[in-house]
């Protein structure tokens, strides 16, 4: 509980946030946080601009970036803003994808008209939504030096994104197994999942990629390629388990309660979770641990992107470069703890915070990547029909 | 003289107005605007067209009655579950409150001093499978060591009757506060004294009847609950409905219980926190729908389709209710 471990700074991951929020409005939970919401520089934002001195304005998901919790200024954000001469008007503005798509890009975007930002972030499957209805701005490459020299190998020509020059990842995590070894003993199959072993004990995820990507790794298929007849099949053996009673709830990110509650002991569960929110509060007969399954597991990603029609797309650019310099990368790293996709910050980290370079959720070492799936880019007819089916499942 | 008559006129038009006002810009604008929004086709992705496409409405019933009457069962039951919570209250305290009147109101509305969030939330802590409830009575040996209510239907229809309970308890506080004592000591003269054996026929009849119920709908059969709900309901017609309280009580009463039970039943089923909380898959609620096909498939269509079909649900269910209870007298003794 040391307040400098980076691990015990800010308990409000970014997809409990998602959870809480949708359940609780936003205002009245930042409000409880403590959080304003605004910060980075108090600079209203001018549009327009271009050029090196002007105005980016960066939309990011709450406690997604380090923050100074005495005055709670972002310092890398400043550093750019020193460095650069460039005004950054950062609002922790994105709350859920589709609420922010709902919110703040559909509308102008689908009258052709610029959106109120220059730079955002969102999972794999809204970039590859936004690519296909053209509402991406293409990424200079000669601009991105940084960008082009330390992306890490595993992001390269990603289905959605095959010339790597629309997303610039910001974070990834990895779904697996976290459970309760107290009670169920070591596990490292995702057969545990699919059985009565753990019946009413078990949950699954409301993210559809999460769920059925780790169904399909388990019936041997490869999420990056998945079909219509391995996507029916997966969702057959998720809606059997569900029927069968074996899954106690399909959840969000409140399985992290019920497993704390001792009323769930095995859960597909996202890195970082079980580490920062379980661990340390675990009672003494409770053992809480996270795995990448022997099969394989998920690993999804919050991408920074420029919406169509930004008149700052260069100031953009900059920041992406400044992002992709492995010393920064690594400050931001410290802070939110999820996957890296900088090369290079592992060694800065080494001399930051040795602990933290060998964490293998923040650098997963090269026997995971190799295990490490991304769902595929999905037709517009394939997001809706899935989307349907799998809410099928959930009872919806 | 001419100008005062006409501004008596006016005057309870231009009181009516801010109330007019606000219901036509936050209740009758936005549910236009929902209802051109169901008879939208498209996506979001190709845009939605106004198409008036009336068959949206067959379709969403068709693919949602389940939904829709499980959210009426649930609603209904947790309103007669308040009821059987809520009357005996709120008789306690307008009858035997006395000087602590009060505060045990206070308490009734107490709860809602926190958010409707965080109470349901303390709801999984209490029915934990191994928790304050349920730890005991497995220890004990009293239940069998994998049962649970939590993801299941009784935790869904206990945490709405919960959440809801004040709505019923207060008007029905309301109304029994209001009885005048004398009627009562009038009837009691009137030999209107204790209710058997008819009082202990017609308890047995509705708390079985309401056991059995409860039980089948939370999955455990109709006797576990059924049996003591007999019982319970016997014990209360014998020893403590007297003629007096059919006769007087009861319906000096209604107000309070029609007032009460729409609060309740009303909100109760287009509640969709309980079930996501409290739930698992087989106990989602027609508002879980309407939220999920709002925001996480995007198909705004069917979400405001659901929406109006949810609303004239309710419409006519209160509406027949009404009919049965019978209006006038209500209106004219509520207010």
């Amino acid at each position: 509980m040391d307040e400098h471990d980076p691990r015990r700074t800010f308990d409000l991951t970014r997809r409990r946030f998602l959870q809480a929020s949708a359940l609780t409005g936003v205002s009245a939970f930042l409000a409880a946080c403590g959080t304003t919401g605004t910060g980075g520089s108090a600079a209203p934002s001018q549009g327009g601009g271009g050029g090196e001195t002007g105005t980016l304005r960066f939309a990011n998901w709450i406690g997604y970036i380090d923050i100074n919790e005495d005055d709670g200024s972002y310092p890398t954000l400043q550093k750019f803003q020193d460095e650069t001469g460039i005004t950054v008007t950062y609002l922790e503005d994105i709350d859920g994808n589709e609420e922010f798509f709902t919110s703040s890009l559909s509308g102008p975007l689908t009258a052709g008209l610029a959106t109120e930002w220059d730079l955002i972030v969102v999972t794999d499957w809204m970039v590859d939504r936004l690519a296909r209805l053209a509402w991406l701005e293409e990424l200079d490459r000669d601009a991105i030096p940084n960008f082009v020299a330390n992306l890490e190998p595993r992001y390269l020509g990603r289905s959605f994104d095959p010339d790597t020059k629309l997303a610039a990842p910001w974070q990834s995590g990895m779904t697996g197994l976290g459970f309760d070894k107290a009670v169920t003993g070591d596990l490292a199959s995702l057969a545990a999942f699919y059985g009565d072993q753990f019946a009413g004990k078990m949950t699954y995820l409301t993210e559809m990629r999460d769920t059925i990507g780790l169904t399909a790794i388990h019936l041997g298929s490869d999420p990056a390629t998945i079909t219509q007849e391995q996507f029916d099949a997966a969702l057959a053996v998720v809606d059997d388990a569900v029927q069968n009673g074996w899954v106690r709830q399909i959840a969000g990110n409140s399985y992290v309660d019920v497993m704390a509650a001792g009323d769930a002991v095995l859960a597909m569960a996202w890195s970082g979770d079980v580490l920062t929110l379980l661990v340390p509060d675990q009672q003494e007969d409770q053992d809480f641990q996270w795995v990448l399954a022997d099969e394989g597991g998920m690993l999804w990603t919050d991408n920074m992107v420029v919406p169509k029609g930004s008149p700052n797309k260069a100031l953009a650019e900059k920041w992406v470069d400044f992002y992709y310099d492995p010393t920064n990368a690594a400050t931001i790293e410290a802070y939110v703890n999820y996957v890296c996709p900088v090369a290079g910050a592992k060694d800065v980290m080494l001399e930051l915070d040795p602990a933290l370079a060998e964490n293998p959720l923040i650098f997963p070492p090269e026997d995971w990547v190799a295990r490490l799936h991304q769902f595929r880019s999905t037709t517009a007819e394939e997001e809706t029909a899935w989307a349907e089916a799998f809410s099928k499942v959930l009872g919806l | 003289m001419r100008r005062a008559i006409n501004f008596r006129k006016v005057a309870p038009y231009a009181l009516l107005l801010p109330g007019l006002l606000w219901l036509g810009l936050f209740y009758v604008y936005p549910a236009v605007q929902m209802f051109l929004v169901s008879l939208w086709t498209g996506s979001v992705e190709s845009g939605f067209t106004q198409t008036w496409n009336w068959g949206i409405y067959p379709e969403a019933i068709t693919e949602y009655w389940a939904w829709i009457g499980r959210s009426i069962v649930y609603g209904a039951l947790a309103t007669i579950l308040a009821f059987s919570l809520g009357f005996p209250l709120a008789y306690a305290i307008a009858f035997r409150g006395g000087q602590y009147k009060n505060i045990l109101l206070f308490l009734v509305i107490a709860p809602f001093f926190t958010s409707f969030l965080l109470r349901t939330i303390s709801w999984k802590i209490i029915l934990a499978d191994d928790g304050l409830l349920l730890g005991p009575l497995k220890d004990l040996g009293l239940l069998p060591e994998d049962f649970r209510l939590l993801a299941t239907p009784a935790a869904v229809i206990a945490g709405i009757t919960y959440n809801f309970l004040p709505f019923m308890t207060l008007p029905l506080y309301v109304a029994l506060e209001k009885i005048d004592r004398r009627l009562i000591e009038a009837a009691q003269d009137l030999y209107a004294g204790p209710w058997r054996p008819r009082g202990t026929i017609v308890g047995a009849l509705i708390g079985g009847a309401l056991g059995v119920t409860v039980g089948v709908v939370m999955d455990y059969g109709p006797l576990p609950l059924g049996i003591p709900g007999l019982i319970l309901g016997a014990v209360v017609g014998t020893w403590l409905i007297s003629e007096a309280f059919i006769r007087v009580t009861l319906p000096l009463a209604l107000p309070g219980i029609f007032a009460g039970s729409l609060l309740t039943f009303i909100p109760a089923v287009g509640d969709y926190i309980n079930a996501e909380l409290l739930g698992n898959p087989q106990t989602q609620m027609i508002g879980n729908v309407i939220q999920a096909r709002y925001l996480r498939i995007t198909d705004y269509p069917t979400a405001s389709a659901l929406s109006f079909i949810l609303m004239a649900a309710i419409l006519v269910g209160v509406f027949l209710y009404t009919r049965l209870l019978g209006s006038e007298e209500l209106t004219g003794a509520a207010v």
